[in-house]
């Protein structure tokens, strides 16, 4: 790599000057992505790293029964025992925790669902793609509690507007001022006789519902992966290095500027350098905050690592059952049939009124026409068979997704005494939820049961226990954004207060997280800062 | 080696002639047709042509575990139970390779069974009536909550309830069953191949 004459020493300054790439983008996910879409198509050189490798989905996925695999569809006891996502099938796709590890207080597990390959996560989302509201962004003028994004949502609204063509977002417009409206592909299906009632006895109550808003994507996928990272690279102004883990931002002592990174390959671990003028980092919200906490920069605020949130889950919280559906006896079948389908009603507690014993809301997404597990019915044997198959397309089930508020003591520091399968230390993690989301919880599944029986169903099993901290896989904050170098560690467009070429465009950089499902956010949030680092360069201010 | 030794060296070997001949006469007949690239070979899982080796359960401990996956899950409308799923078999191995809590849920909670059989009618679990085993299954009568029960009998038969199902349905004779049209089909899908 050295020219002739070079004794390897050459300064910082003489090899920035010769770099080849603009910016450097750390991640290829959905925020890695958007930044490498937006800026490309500017004109901006980008190299992108990677920590996983690229997959050829066609080899890399066979079609296998359970009885074909080692543990018969039960997946290997122990491994990968905070993914509860995981199954046998799927498990080689996320992160090995022994090659990756973090550490936790025992009292306080913490599921860190991880993903290692281009496209990140955006490969296996749910695709439930929602819009924030000022509910969120103005959260503090609201209630009073924490703090304020430092925009609105008018300032987002225009990102939204683009982003959610790209992933062709199919909705249905009701103009609810806690769920703004999109650009969507209408969502005109109807609704079974089933659904017709529980959207009849929630409006009696106040609750809204609507369709469910979703990223259609394109053929199989929905990702950065298939639909951003190919239009950059057609540009001719992207490059991606794969398995390339990146160990630390390094900074120019004599500007204080960023100036590249150090990276491992991930399969040799051979250690080299690259660089550019600007650092965009978009590696996942808890490795983008572990990599600068590991670089030692831009925490003037002592803010970074700080405020984490993602939002709760509890899973098959209320399990029913309609008797008229029993046994087959009534058609299944989304619109104009008697059961099938579902919804999803977003936020409605704290809006106009305020609850006794919470702060902020949850959403509800529900169905009908599933079958319920046999672990509902008080049976055994062929008793416990019949129930199950007289129940099967008969059931109504629901997934609580509740806010979960920032707090400072909510936080992840890096653990110096452990480090992963290339020598980089890990993250401690310490957060747990408080009474805040444990009444709240309370309130969605009284609620829910309410309903059920105001519907005539029969409610098999309710529960309020949520999964542990990071199951939803939303973590959020730790790296946020604010109106204040005192408080913050990002100003309002993404960018570092310490070092003005840095920038950290993924959930890390939220202030709030609100109920709603944030994929969209995340990817118009990098959207928008891309679009303004873009032209701070043009400008040369950057 | 040049050309002219190698020939000579070739000479000098008993089969000699026929490579020679392979190399200097061509033959006038069209060549056999290639193998196929990739051959076509049919393999079988260890179920299909082997019987298990049990390693974890004491004797009495799986003759309880035997009876009981009988009675959860039987073999209805030509769906097979779990005895011919060998799913008794299969947990066996499954618990040998659990973390210690799980085995002692299930250690505990057999032995509990048949220490409840001997108490109320003085013979093992293995060995009771189906009278009998509906009163020592009562728990399984409970309505279904969130928190496993304080009992560790009847926490275990929470537990094994939904284990035997499993292995029940997620085995070979259940997917040659639902082949053949007598049941649903078992759990499949797409399985993701180890990353380099």
């Amino acid at each position: 790599m050295a020219a002739a004459g070079c004794t390897g020493c050459r300064s910082i300054k003489k090899r920035m000057a010769e770099t080849k790439y603009d910016v450097l983008i750390i991640g290829s996910g959905a925020s890695g992505g958007m930044a490498a879409y937006a800026l490309t198509k500017k004109g901006v050189k980008c190299l992108m790293l990677d920590a996983g490798p690229p997959i050829d989905f066609e080899r890399q996925r066979v079609n296998k029964s359970a009885h074909e695999l080692p543990f018969r569809g039960f997946g290997k006891p122990g491994k990968l025992s905070h993914v509860f996502q995981a199954t046998e099938f799927n498990a080689n796709q996320w992160v090995d925790e022994t090659q990756v590890p973090y550490t936790h207080d025992p009292k306080e597990p913490y599921n860190w669902v991880r993903v290692r390959m281009i496209g990140g996560k955006s490969l296996f989302w749910a695709r439930m793609s929602f819009r924030l509201s000022d509910y969120e962004f103005r959260a503090k003028d609201h209630d009073g509690y924490g703090d304020n994004w430092p925009i609105s949502y008018s300032d987002l609204a225009p990102y939204y507007d683009q982003v959610e063509p790209i992933f062709r977002v199919r909705g249905r417009r009701d103009g609810l001022m806690q769920l703004p409206d999109g650009v969507f592909i209408e969502d005109t299906s109807g609704e079974s006789e089933c659904n017709k009632r529980f959207i009849a006895a929630a409006r009696e109550r106040g609750i809204p519902n609507t369709k469910m808003r979703t990223s259609m994507g394109r053929g199989q996928f929905a990702s950065s992966f298939n639909l951003l990272l190919p239009d950059a690279l057609a540009t001719g102004n992207l490059t991606i290095v794969p398995n390339a883990v990146v160990r630390e931002i390094t900074v120019d002592k004599n500007t204080g500027l960023a100036n590249g990174v150090n990276f491992l390959d991930r399969q040799s671990h051979r250690e080299m350098h690259a660089t550019a003028r600007v650092v965009v980092v978009g590696a996942s919200c808890l490795e983008s905050t572990r990599l600068l906490l590991n670089s030692g920069i831009a925490n003037s605020s002592g803010v970074l690592g700080h405020y984490l949130h993602d939002q709760f889950y509890i899973t098959q919280s209320v399990q029913a059952v309609v008797p008229e559906a029993r046994d087959g006896k009534s058609p299944n079948g989304f619109s104009g049939g008697f059961i099938g389908g579902g919804g999803y009603m977003p936020r409605f507690r704290n809006l106009k009124t305020k609850e006794k014993n919470f702060l902020r809301g949850y959403a509800l997404d529900w169905s009908t026409g599933g079958s319920p597990d046999a672990k509902y019915f008080p049976l055994y044997g062929e008793a416990l068979q019949k129930a199950v198959e007289s129940c099967r397309g008969a059931g109504f089930s629901c997934t609580v997704m509740g806010e979960v508020l920032p707090r400072a003591d909510s936080q992840v520091r890096v653990n110096k005494t452990v480090t992963d399968a290339w020598g980089i230390p890990v993250l401690h993690i310490q957060t747990h939820y408080t009474s805040n989301e444990f009444n709240m919880a309370k309130d969605a599944i009284a609620t829910l049961e309410e309903l059920c029986h105001t519907c005539g169903w029969e409610v098999l099993g309710r529960h309020d226990q949520m999964f542990p901290p990071g199951y939803s896989i939303h973590e959020l904050g730790t790296c946020r954004m604010g109106d204040s170098p005192k408080t913050s560690v990002l100003n309002k467009w993404n960018q570092s207060w310490d070092i003005k070429n840095l920038f950290v465009v993924d959930g890390s950089s939220f202030v709030t997280g609100g109920s709603q499902n944030p994929t969209m956010t995340i990817l118009s949030l990098s959207m928008r800062a891309s679009d303004y680092l873009a032209e701070q360069m043009r400008k040369g201010e950057i | 080696m040049k050309r002219r030794r190698f020939i000579q060296a070739l000479a000098a070997t008993p089969a000699a002639p026929a490579l020679l001949a392979q190399q200097v006469q061509p033959s006038q007949q069209a060549p056999p047709a290639p193998p196929p690239a990739e051959a076509s070979l049919r393999y079988s899982l260890p179920d299909a042509a082997a019987e298990p080796v049990l390693h974890f359960f004491t004797a009495q401990q799986f003759a309880a575990l035997r009876k009981l996956s009988d009675l959860l899950m039987p073999p209805v409308n030509g769906a097979p139970g779990a005895l011919e799923a060998k799913a008794p078999e299969f947990l066996d191995f499954l618990l040998s390779q659990s973390p210690a809590d799980r085995q002692q849920l299930y250690r505990s909670g057999l032995d509990g069974l048949n220490a409840q059989a001997r108490k109320r009618f003085n013979k093992l679990f293995a060995d009771v009536d189906a009278g009998q085993t509906d009163t020592l299954l009562a728990p399984l009568r409970d309505p279904w909550s969130y928190d496993a029960p304080a009992d560790p009998v009847a926490a275990f038969l929470r537990a094994v309830k939904d284990d035997v199902r499993r292995a029940t349905t997620n085995s070979r004779e259940w997917n040659l069953a639902a082949s053949a049209g007598r049941t649903r089909d078992g759990g499949g899908g797409l399985y993701w191949l180890p990353i380099d």
